[in-house]
């Protein structure tokens, strides 16, 4: 294994990283605020640690499975470390506890926030907090492939760690055009949702900001409020639409906009991952009205914002949701539990793996009644490989231990059993807001110091799909 | 070289932070201390003067004046301070408040009050010339807490200003660290090693072997000697 070809790369993750510090710099330099020296300084180290192992390391040797993968997971700790230095030297609510939970959070895109009060942050902190989950959401590592040249030939190691290997079950092309097309569509979305935003009269500055956790399925909000603080039907439907786009598979979108065959009109991946959205809006609608929560009308827009919301692991919120009846926090439970695509820049445990596990379930029910029959798991027509079959009922029953590993950890720092459960199911998830002590207008700023760091690692065995960091045990020196 | 770049600009940076602590604390003392410093002579001063009108109407005029005559200079005296020293916004609005209070709690006192029908008379005390005093005390209180609060405020920003020079000083050293253990791990990868790999490896050289056996992967200086080591041997090679 090559240590200084896994730490130049881990320096391209700080020089990434140093672009939007400098780029966060510069808004704080031109408004005059508090977090220009803890930008400016953030920004030079990275710059330092980013351009040293260029200088020293070659540019001709080959990446290894084995040094993909350590590249994998110390690029995204290395990234979170990166994270934490313009808090931490800001100040104000961030203690280092805050800033590491607030910076795993945004690069994981899960949303969580520990600030009582966004709306006191410097607008260069804001944009460094939104562009966390923007860098996080198409994964560093991918851009750092695509952009740089020298390991070409060696992407498809890292591909397969970083994005889930469920993404080339309806997407089958090669990696560097998949890099390509993540990276297109990324853009894409995120220039189309900022001027849409501001068409309909979100300002500049919260409309990019907006568009980066919107994108990234993140959830970070310029506003203590979230997206109720605009009281705009128009924002939140564009909102919405967006944040659907973005949980559907990069590779489908782009080929819907392209004129491929691949697209999301005949992934029955996606048909199904609307129609469950659908189901989940109906039925939460249903319950707040006849609950007598709300009319009709608000049943309804409040519902679809917030299923939509959880169920593509964004974490907006119009409405606290922790007042609702049971049912429906239930519903949303199970949304993020669920979670969205894969190939999209959600995380945790993924739509794909939940259909994949139905449809394992009734090929089980067929050997039930046929002992002898030979039954096949297909989707579109293709058949599934076992492996991944069986892979992905090891992945939810390993999810389902870790989620509960750390919900008895969290309920024994006393914390009650609503938010111990949805705290730990919505980091893993990447998604966000839980109930609780924890809900959609809430945050995690109350939770003990260690319930941070546990929800933390949550967040990162979420975000790097568990296998990839249990692989990391297995390397040999 | 970078490494001292990195040190000096922390150090630029807690400088500066440094700085601002001590203007910080320089406003501190100066702008609000001091007025409440006055705030706190007025009130002493109202007290000294109401406590001689409650002597006047015992018919103590003498005593009376002279603790009434010293209370009003020194807060004349304790006014001056206050209102040279206007730091926080509409701070001259409460110093006129206090001086029309002021103006007319005087009126009242300078008006004699000992052997006139004023003398043991509470109920004008009571209706009038205390009405007066708390008028005046209330205004010069208000002035106090205006400069409290914002004495709380600057406090609170300068225990996070230090906060950050200090911060600022930790993340650098600790980046000088790491850096200079990176520094290390490349300078023995590059330099280090390969030199005494090709050290061993002419130590090592046997009678009549005339090919070094070392692998230099770089592709700098250390290489190009390899090779010219390997090329000086060749040639003693051909002339022995």
């Amino acid at each position: 294994m090559k240590k200084q070809i896994i730490i130049k790369h881990i320096g391209y993750v700080f020089l990434f990283n140093g672009i939007f510090l400098f780029i966060s710099f510069l808004i704080s330099f031109f408004l005059k605020e508090s977090s220009v020296l803890p930008l400016l300084f953030s920004s030079f180290l990275c710059g330092i640690f980013g351009i040293f192992p260029l200088i020293f390391v070659e540019r001709t040797e080959n990446l290894s499975y084995e040094e993909g993968l350590i590249i994998v997971v110390f690029g995204w700790i290395t990234t979170c470390l990166i994270g934490i230095l313009p808090y931490i030297m800001w100040g104000g609510e961030f203690t280092i506890a805050n800033a590491w939970f607030e910076s795993v959070s945004g690069f994981t895109t899960t949303g969580s926030t520990i600030l009582n009060n966004i709306e006191a942050l410097p607008k260069g902190l804001l944009f460094w907090r939104s562009s966390t989950h923007w860098i996080g959401g198409i994964g560093i590592i991918l851009f750092v492939l695509l952009i740089l040249p020298q390991a070409r030939g060696n992407r498809i190691s890292i591909y397969n760690t970083e994005i889930s290997s469920l993404s080339k079950l309806n997407f089958r092309v090669k990696t560097k055009k998949i890099a390509q097309i993540l990276a297109i569509v990324y853009l894409s979305l995120t220039v189309a949702q900022t001027t849409l935003l501001m068409v309909f009269g979100m300002n500049f500055f919260d409309a990019i900001n907006h568009s980066f956790a919107t994108i990234a399925t993140g959830g970070f909000s310029t506003k203590n409020l979230s997206i109720a603080a605009y009281k705009s039907l128009n924002i939140e439907v564009i909102i919405m639409i967006f944040m659907v786009l973005s949980g559907i598979h990069f590779g489908l979108l782009y080929g819907t906009f392209t004129g491929s065959r691949e697209n999301i009109f005949r992934s029955p991946l996606v048909r199904t991952f609307i129609l469950v959205l659908l189901i989940g809006i109906v039925l939460v609608s249903l319950k707040l009205y006849y609950s007598g929560y709300f009319n009709w009308w608000e049943s309804v827009r409040y519902a679809s914002f917030q299923v939509i919301s959880v169920g593509t692991t964004t974490g907006f919120a119009t409405i606290d949701t922790a007042n609702w009846p049971i049912f429906t926090q239930m519903v949303l439970i199970y949304f993020t539990i669920q979670c969205a695509m894969a190939g999209s820049t959600s995380g945790g445990l993924k739509f794909d793996r939940i259909y994949i596990f139905f449809r394992s379930l009734a090929k089980q029910m067929k050997v039930l009644k046929h002992p002898f029959g030979i039954f096949s798991t297909k989707i579109n027509g293709k058949k599934i490989d076992e492996k991944l079959e069986e892979q992905t009922i090891v992945f939810i029953a390993l999810y389902i231990v870790i989620f509960f590993i750390s919900s008895t950890l969290l309920t024994f720092m006393d914390i009650d059993g609503m938010t111990a459960f949805s705290a730990s199911i919505t980091t893993i998830g990447n998604v966000g807001p839980g109930f609780g002590g924890v809900s959609s207008l809430g945050n995690f700023a109350n939770l003990p110091d260690l319930a941070k760091y546990l929800l933390s690692i949550n967040m990162l065995l979420g975000r790097l799909e568990i296998f990839t960091i249990l692989a990391l045990f297995t390397i040999k020196k | 070289m970078l490494l001292t770049l990195m040190l000096a600009v922390a150090g630029a940076i807690s400088i500066i932070e440094f700085r601002w602590l001590t203007n910080s604390v320089e406003s501190l003392i100066q702008d609000n201390y001091k007025s409440i410093e006055a705030s706190k002579s007025m009130l002493e001063a109202l007290e000294r003067e109401d406590s001689g009108i409650l002597l006047l109407m015992l018919g103590e005029w003498q005593e009376g004046t002279t603790i009434i005559q010293a209370a009003d200079s020194s807060f004349m005296e304790a006014l001056k301070i206050a209102e040279n020293n206007l730091t926080e916004e509409n701070e001259d609005k409460y110093i006129n408040k206090i001086k029309e209070n002021y103006t007319q709690f005087k009126e009242n006192w300078q008006r004699p009050i000992a052997e006139t029908d004023k003398q043991g008379n509470l109920l004008w005390y009571k209706n009038e010339s205390h009405k007066l005093f708390a008028n005046t005390k209330n205004a010069v209180t208000e002035i106090m807490n205006l400069n409290q609060k914002s004495m709380y405020k600057e406090a609170s920003e300068l225990k996070e200003k230090s906060k950050r020079a200090i911060m600022h000083g930790i993340v650098s050293i600790l980046a000088a660290l790491i850096f200079s253990l990176l520094l290390n791990f490349f300078i023995t990868r590059y330099f280090v090693r390969p030199i005494s790999q090709l050290n061993n490896a002419i130590l090592q050289l046997q009678d009549g072997e005339y090919q070094l056996d070392v692998r230099i992967n770089s592709n700098d200086e250390i290489k190009m000697l390899e090779k010219n080591i390997n090329k000086l041997l060749n040639r003693i090679k051909q002339t022995s």
